[in-house]
């Protein structure tokens, strides 16, 4: 039996849809995002819209039953039923949306906020644009030294960090449940993987309270690093850091 | 006059030698002020480089006919009453450029379709590239009324700034008005000598003329790319704005390039997509089925160059992202990845509809030709990679979830969907959303043909071997060097995918017309036979075109931020903020419906251009009667 | 006319499919207006930060502790001037025109013979000419703002209520003109004068006299002791004089060519 066209449409429809859902939620164990689902479809509708109206033939076969059910006389009675029904799902729709719960509001977090050209910490001025990690070349002038203030750097992280970002650095750290935002997962590709080194130090030596007002909600919990690390200290864990993940931190120069 | 047949070389030659006369001629009037100016200029240099530090700043300021950048307050800049400086100036550019993107595209294409017909002897061509420039006469006026308008705003609203790049630019400021009298020239000879100058050397006459006005054209759009560029990333002033009297580095600053590039290929792409509307228009207006056939054929052409530009679009567009990250990391993450980053999902937004709409055109114009039947089984696969790929291409980096679903995935990060959020991805995907897009017309290309060569099988296979190939490479590069190697690598790994996809596109074509050469026609194109439908597809490419522009344009300059001139001049107006993207939509939506309204009024003058109307009893018929018979004596 | 309209309302609903999309599929995100200062952060600088810069002043590039410090008695210790300005004042050997304690503590550094502390008066002056510079000027030369940082951090330090208000504008641009180049002095006795070896020896006019005589060290020194003890004024003390008092970083302050100036120039002092 052939299945008309408009219910093909329906059916590839729903398919896809519960298809998201089916392999996020339930395979992956990682919900799709209702808001990004919301644009897939509408997109997934585009698509499948022009496929089916692609040739004359087709477009007849999609529109015939909707234009038999508006104006075939036969029909009056369903085409009453679909025409009460059709804006009672819209009003529902429309209610559902605007309707107040108990829900609270989304918060957006920007994950990376833009930094600013320069930044004070340690009492200095420092160029955010042209600060380099100091350490970062003794990576091919001296492994041994580099090994060593890694070294040190994993000792800063596991006295200071990991309580947060977790002991493998992917942001589960024992008290990361209680946090919101929650603690950045360095396992992520995009976080320090995305980033220069002195992005990350203005991130850990300015804290939360050093975000710029875009990157609300603005109740990061990260402390003010700088009150508590040395300068050296801090280029050490982000040595690690990247050591760690094995990430390279970004550069617009080749090696 | 006639020329003779092997006079057709020396005036070749002689226009290329006029065209590059006038390439050479501009940069080289001011380049001897310059150099005499920045001798000058090394001199003061390093006279005050050996005093005291605190005298230096003045004796640069005392030697120095430059000051530095002007210091603003709120009072230097004027307003009117119940007028918003901002949004004044803030529109009037952008329909300027819209109106001046489309007056310098028209021509570029025009001599390509002219071309074409002189090659291909077919007359449709040349009316067509004819009907297209009378558009762009009147589209030239309002160009420069526009011009104007937005020259006035700049002097009144903004003096300061007005005058500190007038101070910089007095130069190039000026060749850009005198230049505008060679476009004028050029515009004119070429609109009103196109019947006057036919057949044999006159064509190449006019088509040398078409050619300078691109030249003309295209040097005025650098010129005045410069002083927004500069205003982006100065260069030749001092960290102060003290201007070191060389206009060249001022001119050649670290995105002048970049946006010329970018700026040409759009202005093609958009240009095509504004006439392929006229078309459609034209189209759907006309009854006749002959009008039909012409304007069809029409809007096919021009959706064909607006698509061949849009393809190119991104990879220009990318050159341009990664110089603005090259001159200041801080303007690329506020573009990439602060709050500019949703306009980049509305963005990608829109080139998804531009890339669903050409292909849509492509399967309904397939419809064509009957042989068109083969190939429709495969439009819902090309359908699926390009949904498919659409998807990764504007999910964003930042996700919206709601407080349940942060719970769930224990974080704002995804494991799944969050690496669709970062460029490699986007770069797999728009190089499979380019490469589908081909395939459509390829499809469409083969619809009302059968190849006869004996290799048609190897041939074909040969096709889906590299498309293959290539996917797999792209994907290589794309996973493979995008997510586990590092960034120096993971920015590299987008040219090789760029050169996959243009192999992939450059070998096919050369395949596929050795294998369709001499084919044998089973259906043949019925032009004017396409369903309504697709002309809508027209009309969404040109209005999302337009729009896109419009927000493009609007993060371009919103990137500068709260200055005027990135770190040497601030500005301190009440304006001075960043607006909402909701509100630079609306602005947008706004010119789009201005500029479409306009571009409606002069498709309109073109039409009544044409038409005649007599009246009855309303000319004294003696008169006309009496100077007949007065000839006719004489 | 209906094909135009059809197309007119295809077109305005494209726009604004668009324009929803922007106002309402993306969050809304106000973005941070602009910020407030401009180049320094002076507008954002709190009080205690301010008291910050001033104590940095004060220590280094202010060069005060070479000669106000607890260890050669070269002049007066600082920590209770601002506590006893109201002394000052009222001294019949006042001769400035200040009349509360924050215009005192910046005429005390601009004009410093204003008032002269019992005892530490240049040699046979009688305490009517102090031998510090003007601070505003010469090689310190702090700017406007840095000497209100310096005058705060007085006031804090004397315990007195600190009545300075952090500026708003003018800059640390004076901090980072000091790292690029200074024009070479002319003569070994610009160098002198202009780094103030007075203060402390005697030399030329000068009767300093917490280091040693200079006016002939020519005979009892070789060029390349005088150059030794210049660079490293601790290596070998003359007898009876104390160490640290000297700076030991006129290596980096002068051009080697100046230094070689000022040793030709005190070889030859015979």
């Amino acid at each position: 039996m052939k299945i008309p066209k408009l219910l093909q449409a329906v059916l590839v429809l729903a398919i896809v849809y519960y298809g998201f859902i089916l392999v996020f939620d339930v395979i992956l164990d990682h919900v799709i995002p209702s808001s990004l689902l919301t644009m897939y479809m509408f997109f997934v509708v585009a698509g499948v819209f022009m496929v089916f109206t692609a040739t004359e033939e087709s477009t007849r076969e999609l529109v015939g039953p909707i234009k038999a059910l508006v104006e075939d006389p036969s029909k009056k009675t369903i085409r009453n039923v679909v025409f009460v029904i059709l804006p009672l799902l819209a009003g529902w729709y429309t209610y559902g949306k605007t309707s107040l719960s108990f829900e609270a509001p989304v918060e957006l977090r920007t994950i990376h906020p833009a930094p600013p050209s320069s930044m004070k910490a340690y009492g200095k001025r420092y160029d955010v644009i042209k600060l380099e990690n100091p350490l970062r070349k003794l990576e091919k002038e001296d492994p041994k030294k580099f090994k060593e203030h890694v070294a040190a750097g994993a000792k800063v992280y596991i006295q200071n960090c990991h309580f947060c970002h977790g002991d493998k650095l992917d942001g589960r750290g024992p008290y990361a449940a209680g946090l919101n935002p929650t603690p950045a997962n360095f396992q992520d590709i995009g976080t320090i993987a995305q980033l220069q080194e002195s992005y990350l130090f203005w991130r850990i030596a300015t804290g939360g309270p050093g975000l710029p007002k875009e990157a609300a909600p603005w109740i990061s919990s990260m402390p003010i690093w700088q009150n508590f690390l040395s300068e050296e200290e801090i280029w050490q864990v982000i040595l690690f850091l990247y050591d760690y993940t094995g990430y390279q931190p970004r550069s617009f120069g080749h090696e | 006059m006639k020329f003779k047949n092997q006079n057709r070389w020396g005036i070749t030659v002689a226009g290329v030698a006029l065209l590059a006369l006038v390439f050479f001629l501009t940069p080289l009037s001011f380049s001897g002020e310059f150099f005499d100016i920045a001798a000058q200029a090394a001199e003061q240099a390093a006279e005050p480089a050996a005093e005291n530090s605190a005298e230096k700043t003045e004796g640069a300021e005392a030697a120095s006919p430059y000051g530095p950048a002007p210091k603003t307050t709120l009072a230097s800049y004027p307003t009117v009453k119940g007028v918003n400086s901002r949004l004044v100036i803030w529109l009037v550019a952008q329909l300027h450029l819209w109106f001046a993107a489309f007056v310098l595209a028209v021509p570029i294409f025009v001599f390509i379709i002219e071309a074409i017909g002189m090659r291909t002897r077919d007359r449709r061509y040349d009316n067509m590239a004819y009907e297209f420039i009378k558009v762009s006469i009147t589209a030239y006026s309002l160009t420069a009324i526009l011009g104007g308008l937005l020259l006035f705003s700049l002097m009144l609203f903004y003096p300061d700034l007005w005058s500190y790049l007038a101070t910089i630019f007095k130069d190039s400021m000026f060749w850009y008005a005198v230049l505008f009298f060679a476009e004028s020239a050029c515009l004119y000879l070429y609109y009103y000598g196109w019947h006057w100058l036919q057949g044999g050397d006159r064509k190449w006459v006019h088509l040398t003329i078409g050619l300078l006005l691109n030249a003309v054209g295209t040097m005025l759009m650098f010129l005045a790319n410069s002083w927004l560029t500069f205003m982006m990333s100065p260069e030749g002033v001092d960290a102060a704005g003290v201007f070191a009297g060389d206009i060249w580095p001022a001119i050649q600053n670290h995105l002048w390039n970049p946006i010329n590039l970018h700026r040409v290929v759009a202005n093609v792409a958009f240009g095509g997509s504004i006439v392929g509307a006229y078309a459609a228009f034209k189209f759907l207006s006309s009854s006749r089925a002959k009008d039909r056939a012409h304007y069809d054929w029409m809007g096919y052409n021009a959706n064909f160059i607006a698509i061949s530009a849009l393809l190119p679009l991104p990879f220009a567009g990318y050159y341009l992202t990664t110089e603005i990250y090259a001159f200041s990391q801080q303007m690329g993450i506020t573009l990439m990845g602060g709050i500019f980053a949703w306009l980049f999902i509305i963005q990608a937004v829109l080139i998804g509809a531009l890339f669903l709409s050409a292909n849509y055109y492509l399967w309904c114009c397939m419809g064509r030709s009957d042989g068109a039947v083969r190939y429709y089984k495969y439009i819902k696969y090309i359908a699926i990679v390009i949904v498919a790929a659409f998807l990764v291409w504007f999910t964003p980096h930042t996700l919206v979830l709601t407080n349940e679903e942060l719970k769930a995935l224990g974080g704002p990060y995804h494991k799944y969907v969050g690496p669709f959020g970062i460029m490699p991805a986007k770069n797999t995907a728009v190089n499979l959303m380019i490469l589908a897009t081909f395939v459509s017309f390829l499809f469409y290309r083969r619809a009302n043909k059968i190849a006869t060569v004996s290799w048609v099988n190897a041939g074909n296979a040969a096709q889906v071997a590299l498309f293959l190939v290539g996917v797999v490479n792209i994907f290589i590069l794309g996973v493979y060097y995008g997510y586990f190697t590092n960034t120096v690598y993971k920015i590299a790994a987008s040219i090789p995918q760029v050169c996959t996809t243009l192999t992939i596109i450059v070998a096919s074509i050369l395949i596929d017309s050795f294998m369709y050469r001499n084919s044998k026609e089973v259906a043949p194109l019925k032009w004017g036979r396409v369903p309504e439908r697709s002309q809508y597809a027209l009309f969404l490419l040109a209005v999302s075109f337009t729009w896109l522009m419009g927000l493009m344009g609007y993060i371009r300059s919103g990137i500068r931020q709260h200055w005027h001139v990135v770190d040497i001049m601030r500005d301190n107006s009440a304006d001075a903020f960043t607006p909402t993207m909701g509100f630079a939509a609306n602005v947008v939506s706004i010119g789009t419906i201005i500029f479409l309204s306009m571009v409606i009024f002069v498709f309109w003058l073109s039409q009544i251009s044409a038409k005649k109307t007599e009246p009855e009893n309303y000319w004294v018929p003696e008169a006309v009667d009496g100077m007949a018979a007065g000839g006719g004596k004489g | 006319m209906r094909n135009f309209l059809k197309v007119a309302f295809f077109s305005l609903l494209v726009i604004g499919l668009f324009a929803g999309f922007a106002n309402f599929g993306i969050p809304r995100i106000e973005p941070a207006p602009p910020p407030t200062e401009e180049k320094i952060d002076l507008g954002s600088l709190t009080m205690d930060q301010f008291l910050v810069l001033g104590e940095k002043i004060y220590k280094g590039k202010g060069t005060c502790t070479l000669c106000h410090n607890a260890l050669g008695g070269r002049a007066p210790l600082l920590e209770k001037a601002a506590a006893v300005t109201a002394a000052r004042l009222k001294d019949a050997r006042y001769k400035g025109d200040a009349t509360d304690i924050e215009s005192y503590l910046v005429e005390s550094m601009i004009k410093p013979s204003a008032f002269v502390v019992a005892g530490f008066g240049k040699k046979g002056t009688q305490d009517a000419v102090s031998p510090m510079p003007d601070v505003s000027a010469g090689s310190i030369g702090l700017n406007e703002v840095e000497i209100a940082a310096v005058t705060a951090y007085l006031q804090d330090m004397g315990g007195v209520e600190v009545t300075v208000e952090i500026p708003e504008d003018a800059g640390d641009s004076a901090a980072e003109d000091e790292e690029q180049q200074r024009k070479p002095y002319e003569s070994a006795e610009d160098i002198i004068s202009e780094i103030g070896c007075g203060a402390c020896h005697k030399v030329g006019e000068d009767e300093g006299e917490q280091g040693p005589d200079l006016t002939k060290i020519g005979a009892i020194r070789s060029a390349a002791h005088i150059r030794k003890s210049i660079l490293d004024p601790n290596a070998e003390l003359s007898k009876g004089f104390e160490k640290d008092l000297m700076p030991n970083d006129y290596g980096t302050q002068l051009y080697a060519s100046e230094l070689e100036m000022l040793v030709e120039y005190l070889a030859k002092l015979k």
